[in-house]
């Protein structure tokens, strides 16, 4: 941990702020927390607990030089981010740190209860002399996870090696299964899911490049693309409109699903939409700061066959 | 709200498969309607008529047209209801010819479909603005690509009608292919003849400018005023001193290929392409040259009497503007040496193209208009054409007719007799195409007063045999197999694009299909404009055609950019993209995806970078519509809710 300060105090020296992780005496987990001052600094952790995508935000400090700790995962947003211009390079001093994997926080309390200190001890996760092994609580996303070795990095902590962990990911299974239904069963299997949907747009807020915020589309009135209804078909004309909008730059950090009060699994689209646009253009958002997003050019040569324009 | 919806029968066109009074029913109890009915033929006089005295009597505000596709008629309609007072904007066209009762037998499920998407256009133009274009200067001035025939033609005739043309041509003289060739079908008179006179006229004409050795490096703008960096390449002479003199060409040590003669023959590295070309003025071929292959010689720059070499100049860049392009890039034959290794590849001397034929018939060719083949110059007695190489052939990717081997290959067959009066042409044809004013004559003469031998099949297999070439082959009318030795094979090849066709496409923002042709805006009724307003095609870049069809095809284009050009100002389109800036988040993800350029950062007072549309620029494609997240630049007369308003009524 001293690593990670004394980092944390050399990238202050040069920005307005560094976006990181401290510990809550009251839910014994990690975090997020803003550190302006190498004194404030002293407070910083980094362990199994800080699941969140502090990418969020970024865009929202776009006129400011801010230093951020990230994991592998987190830095994809990031460099997503900087593709789409929504941030610049410049104005942001990226910490990468190495991901022993993040553990679901919900699944540890149903462990160890409700505000237990999680401590990290190798490959196991300890409370107060429980200990379970960190593979059973892992998130999804870091089952199988190809992107722990941060892309760009100012500062490492730890090496960045990263963990891949090497079980195959929870979701491609989900996927698979997914695939043998018939499309009224998915089509039932949404409705039902979108009916618990009760508008309260976590799931945007909790998305690094949802920047629209409140002229979102799957909100505003103008235009009209769907009502403010918490019936299901509104619902899924909304979440719809999320997803679509999410082509070719979902990064797959999973905060939308962790955010969702209701536990809508987002993923399970998202992931089936990341997986056409690999296939299709041969490209995964934010993992290339040089490439440019498929579904945001236009390439009048892909064309040729269909003439032109 | 006062709607008009007016059902046209086309005859029965639509009534035959739409009970159009229903529909004129049915229409009536849409919101806002408040007058409907249904006309015979709508397009003619009498019916427009219709439409404008109800548009005045009624005091409608807006018109709901259910007829042919928008395509055909949408102009006719808004000049129509702008005659009745209203704003042409305010015509909605909704289509039940083309999607609806040409494509259902069934009348009452016809119908049906047919008030479906008339109440979708009720709810699409209730929601429509009345909409009007700004204006934008024309500048009087038109850049024509290409040198060929197609490009003279154009030129003579824009210059001709007062407007200056700037003529951009790729190789060192204009002419193009036309220039090659000996003599023309159907009247067999001397290319060179009826082209050198045009090509002089081209360069003594006080309005065109000839630029040569050039292309198009970068193309900005928009109809009516063009903004086109062309780039000259430096061909090491100083075009305004060199006299054609030809010195240069006859003391130049460094050997070269013959491109004018197709490779027939040897050139050299500085020289002048043809006796007849122009400009005349000679140009050096770097990689050619023993100047600048083994860094000395310097032989031209010596006993040039008009000190016009330069090894020293370098690409220049020509700026201009104009109001209007025609491109007239022509074709290249089809390489067939690389496709079709039964015929040798290459590899025997004396099979060889039907352009390399040509320029063994021609006078000014490498053997003087004798016709000697390659191997051992002697005379060919056996001469066997071989037609559809690289057209018709799926084998190798082109299944296009060239639409002039079969006439060209008469033509060279009674050019052959000729030549040489005890020779035989055989020629393997796959069916004969002679479609053209006195064409048919032209190849049955071949057959009957020249004798040419029309064998219906193709060739499998060309092998050289003691000095004589084995063609074997099929007659597929006798049914039996066919072999003659032939002193010299010709390949009737196809003809393809012209080479960077598509990159030039890509410049100006036309279409073009997966050969690299060029499309034309409407295959009948816009055969010469493309998709971008002010660009024009002409000849063989739209598709392979003849001469007599290529002149047309240039003298229409030309007659368009007249047309154009004859205006001080133009009229832009009102359906362009706007943005709502109070709601525009500055992710500019419309400026990375507009072909056109026509996004562009804002800042408003306070700081904040919105998105702005240049109208003159954007040409309605509506792809920033799409990428935008937050839908908040839109097209004019196609906004999101205007959409919406029409899918919701489909699904009701």
């Amino acid at each position: 941990m001293d690593d990670l300060i004394a980092t944390i105090k050399q990238v202050l020296a040069e920005t307005d702020m560094v976006l990181g992780w401290t510990r809550s005496a009251a839910a014994g987990v990690a975090v997020p927390a803003r550190f302006h001052t190498p004194r404030e600094a002293e407070a910083a952790v980094f362990d199994s607990t800080c699941v969140h995508n502090l990418a969020v935000h970024l865009p929202r400090l776009k006129d400011r030089r801010v230093g951020i700790v990230a994991k592998g995962c987190d830095v994809k947003s990031i460099v997503q981010l900087i593709a789409e211009r929504e941030i610049e390079r410049d104005r942001v001093r990226v910490i990468g740190v190495r991901c022993p994997g993040m553990v679901d926080v919900k699944k540890a309390w149903r462990c160890f209860g409700f505000g237990k200190k999680v401590e990290d001890a190798g490959g196991q996760v300890a409370m107060e002399g429980k200990t379970v092994a960190r593979e059973e609580i892992l998130l999804a996303k870091c089952r199988g996870c190809r992107d722990a070795v941060p892309v760009i990095r100012d500062a490492a902590v730890g090496g960045v090696q990263g963990q891949s962990v090497a079980a195959a990911g929870e979701l491609a299974g989900i996927r698979k299964r997914f695939a043998s239904m018939s499309v009224d069963e998915r089509r039932r299997f949404w409705r039902d899911q979108f009916s618990r949907c009760i508008r309260c747009y976590a799931c945007r807020e909790a998305c690094p490049l949802c920047f629209c915020r409140d002229v979102c589309a799957m909100q505003t009135r103008e235009p009209h693309w769907t009502g403010g209804g918490v019936d299901a078909r509104q619902s899924e004309m909304a979440q719809l409109i999320r997803i679509s909008h999410m082509a070719g730059r979902c990064t797959g950090c999973e905060e939308c699903e962790r955010a969702c009060p209701v536990g809508i699994p987002l993923m399970l689209l998202l992931e089936e939409q990341n997986a056409l646009i690999e296939e299709l253009f041969g490209y995964r958002a934010g993992t290339d700061p040089e490439a440019t997003p498929p579904l945001l050019t236009f390439d009048a040569g892909k064309d040729a066959g269909g003439g032109g324009l | 709200m006062r709607i008009g919806v007016f059902v046209c029968q086309c005859g029965t066109n639509i009534a035959a498969t739409v009970a159009t009074d229903r529909v004129v029913e049915a229409a009536r109890a849409m919101l806002g309607v408040i007058h409907a009915e249904s006309i015979q033929y709508t397009c003619s006089d009498p019916g427009q008529r219709a439409i404008i005295d109800a548009i005045q009597q009624k005091d409608l505000t807006r018109v709901v047209m259910a007829g042919c596709s928008p395509r055909m008629h949408e102009t006719t309609f808004r000049r129509a209801v702008q005659r009745g007072g209203m704003n042409p904007f305010m015509l909605e066209m909704v289509n039940i010819r083309e999607h609806c009762s040409w494509i259902h037998p069934d009348i009452d499920q016809g119908t049906l479909k047919a008030i479906d998407l008339v109440r979708k256009g009720v709810a699409r133009v209730r929601r429509q603005a009345p909409l009007s274009g700004s204006t934008v200067p024309v500048t009087r001035a038109a850049l024509v690509i290409g040198g060929g025939v197609a490009g003279i033609q154009a030129a003579l005739d824009m210059a001709d009608a007062g407007i200056p043309v700037t003529l951009v041509e790729k190789g060192p003289t204009i002419g193009g292919n036309m220039a090659r060739l000996d003599k023309t079908f159907p009247t067999l008179d001397c290319s060179s003849c009826i082209l050198t006179p045009r090509m002089v006229e081209v360069k003594n004409h006080d309005n065109i400018k000839l630029i040569v050795n050039a292309e198009v490096d970068q193309v900005r703008g928009h109809i009516g005023s063009f903004e086109v960096d062309i780039r000259r390449k430096a061909t090491c002479v100083i075009e305004q001193k060199c006299t054609g003199c030809m010195i240069c060409q006859e003391k130049c040590p460094s050997r070269a290929p013959d491109e004018f003669n197709a490779g027939m023959g040897e050139s050299k590295a500085i020289s002048i392409a043809f006796p007849q070309a122009v400009p005349l003025v000679a140009g050096l071929r770097k990689e050619h040259c023993r100047q600048f292959v083994k860094g000395r010689c310097g032989v031209c720059q010596k006993v040039c009497p008009a000190d016009a070499i330069d090894y020293e100049q370098e690409d220049e860049i020509v700026s201009g503007a104009f109001g209007a392009v025609v491109v007239a890039t022509g074709y290249d034959l089809y390489d067939w040496t690389g496709s079709y290794p039964t015929y040798g590849m290459g590899r025997y001397p004396d099979v060889i193209t039907s352009m390399q034929y040509e320029r063994l018939l021609s006078a000014s060719g490498p053997t003087g208009g004798h016709v000697r083949r390659p191997s051992d110059g002697a005379e060919p007695q056996q001469v066997v054409f071989i037609s559809c190489i690289g057209s018709r052939d799926e084998s190798v990717g082109r299944p296009q007719c060239c639409s002039v081997g079969c006439m060209y290959t008469a033509k060279q067959a009674i050019l052959t007799k000729e030549h040489i009066p005890d020779s035989q042409s055989y020629i393997f044809y796959i069916d004969i195409r002679a479609a053209g004013k006195g064409y048919d004559e032209f190849s049955r003469r071949a057959q009957t007063e020249f004798g040419a031998l029309y064998i219906r099949g193709r060739v499998g297999k060309i092998y050289p045999r003691g000095g004589k070439l084995i063609v074997m082959g099929t007659d597929t009318l006798a049914g039996e197999q066919v072999e003659i030795e032939a002193d010299l094979v010709v390949l009737a090849t196809g003809l393809t694009a012209a080479r960077g066709a598509g990159e030039l496409a890509r410049k100006l923002n036309i279409s073009y299909d997966g050969y690299e042709f060029f499309t034309e805006g409407h295959p009948k009724l816009k055969p010469v404009e493309t998709n971008t307003g002010g660009v024009f095609l002409a000849g063989a870049c739209q598709g392979p055609k003849d001469i007599p069809a290529t002149v047309a095809q240039a003298s229409a284009a030309a007659a368009k950019v007249i047309g154009l050009l004859s205006r001080g100002e133009l009229e832009t389109s009102p359906v362009v993209a706007a943005v709502d800036r109070n709601r525009c988040v500055g992710c500019f993800k419309c400026r990375d995806v507009c072909p056109y350029g026509a996004v562009e950062q804002e800042q408003l007072p306070g700081g904040r970078a919105v998105a702005h549309v240049i109208d003159s620029l954007c040409q309605g494609c509506g792809l920033c519509n799409v990428a935008c997240p937050p839908s908040t630049i839109s097209l004019k007369g196609y906004t999101d809710n205007q959409l919406i308003a029409e899918v919701v009524e489909v699904l009701r």
